[in-house]
């Protein structure tokens, strides 16, 4: 089951070598570091193709295909969300780790950057109905970013993942699966 | 009777509080704001606005819409939370504009935004009043 958690996990491979971090001892600095170590030779994402690639693989995973792997070399980091039972309702106890993310895309060393959120869901249950519910939840916290923090929609897309791309590979169910990433796409080109 | 008086007496005394910590003279964080709102409103939240979402003031309109069951605390942080949201976002805005002048005499050459906000804040003193306040309201000092 997708169940109430679902960690934003910032993947911590590349910049930040920590555990998916707990997001009360998260401040905006932490992830305006992390986020804002681009490099200008970043791959050029493109999130229709991620999205296309997708939809073609339900149920088979997505790490090794060509454009979702690109994204574990751009700057990301871990939070952890917490959503209400098979809903796409972010809890209070949440509310923090939203407004530090906003805190953050609007800082001015990372407001000309594009951001990618990416919900992901633990093996538990169908994989259609993680990868439905997954997207949900990274378009709930898009949206509370745009409008109640008024980050530009410019600024941010939303993708769920479903199940299809677990941290721990080993245990497809595990709780650890549950997860966000929210990566940087580099300035848009 | 004592009850309700006591109870319009902290509402009063937390409306103060809250005026003065948020909308008064600086701004807050959205993680802060959004910390606040969690506290003060989280149980009312769960009660009243289960299953709605923090995006589209779908949590505002909801606890607006309760008002008389929603704690009085809850109210006046819910209303605080936004004014502070609105104030840092407007800060943020405009802060460029309104340092101009100070940017184009005190950070000669610094290119970039970010860059040129680092250079006002090593040159505080000489900012000016509306300026200073710009760069503390937007919380980038």
């Amino acid at each position: 089951m997708f169940d109430r958690s679902l960690r934003l996990y910032l993947p911590t491979a590349l910049f930040l070598a920590v555990a998916p971090a707990n997001a009360q001892q998260l401040s905006d600095r932490d992830l305006i570091q992390t986020l804002g170590q681009a490099r200008s030779t970043a791959p050029i994402v493109d999130v229709g193709l991620l999205a296309q690639e997708l939809i073609a693989n339900v149920g088979k995973g997505v790490a090794t295909l060509p454009n979702w792997s690109q994204l574990a070399t751009l700057p990301q980091l871990a939070v952890e969300i917490n959503f209400a039972n098979d809903s796409d309702a972010i809890l209070p106890e949440s509310y923090r780790t939203i407004g530090l993310i906003a805190d953050a895309m609007h800082n001015p060393t990372l407001r000309h950057f594009k951001f990618l959120i990416v919900g992901h869901a633990s093996a538990t249950g169908k994989a259609e109905h993680n990868l439905e519910l997954s997207e949900r939840r990274a378009n709930a916290i898009m949206v509370a970013l745009t409008t109640t923090f008024a980050v530009p929609p410019s600024q941010v897309l939303a993708l769920g993942v479903g199940q299809e791309l677990p941290l721990d590979k080993a245990n497809p169910k595990a709780a650890i699966n549950r997860r966000v990433q929210l990566i940087n796409l580099g300035v848009p080109r | 009777m004592t009850k309700r008086i006591g109870i319009l007496a902290t509402t009063l005394v937390l409306s103060l509080v809250i005026m003065t910590g948020l909308a008064g003279a600086q701004t807050i964080s959205f993680a802060d704001a959004a910390a606040l709102l969690a506290r003060d409103c989280g149980p009312d939240i769960e009660k009243y606005c289960k299953g709605l979402n923090l995006g589209n003031n779908a949590i505002r309109n909801c606890l607006e819409g309760h008002q008389s069951n929603v704690s009085p605390t809850c109210t006046a942080t819910a209303s605080a939370v936004a004014t502070s949201i609105e104030r840092r976002l407007a800060a943020q805005a405009s802060v460029m504009k309104i340092c101009s002048g100070h940017a184009k005499t005190l950070c000669k050459g610094v290119v970039g935004e970010a860059n040129i906000l680092r250079c006002l804040v090593r040159t505080e003193r000489l900012d000016g009043a509306k300026c200073n306040q710009a760069i503390t309201d937007s919380g980038w000092r």
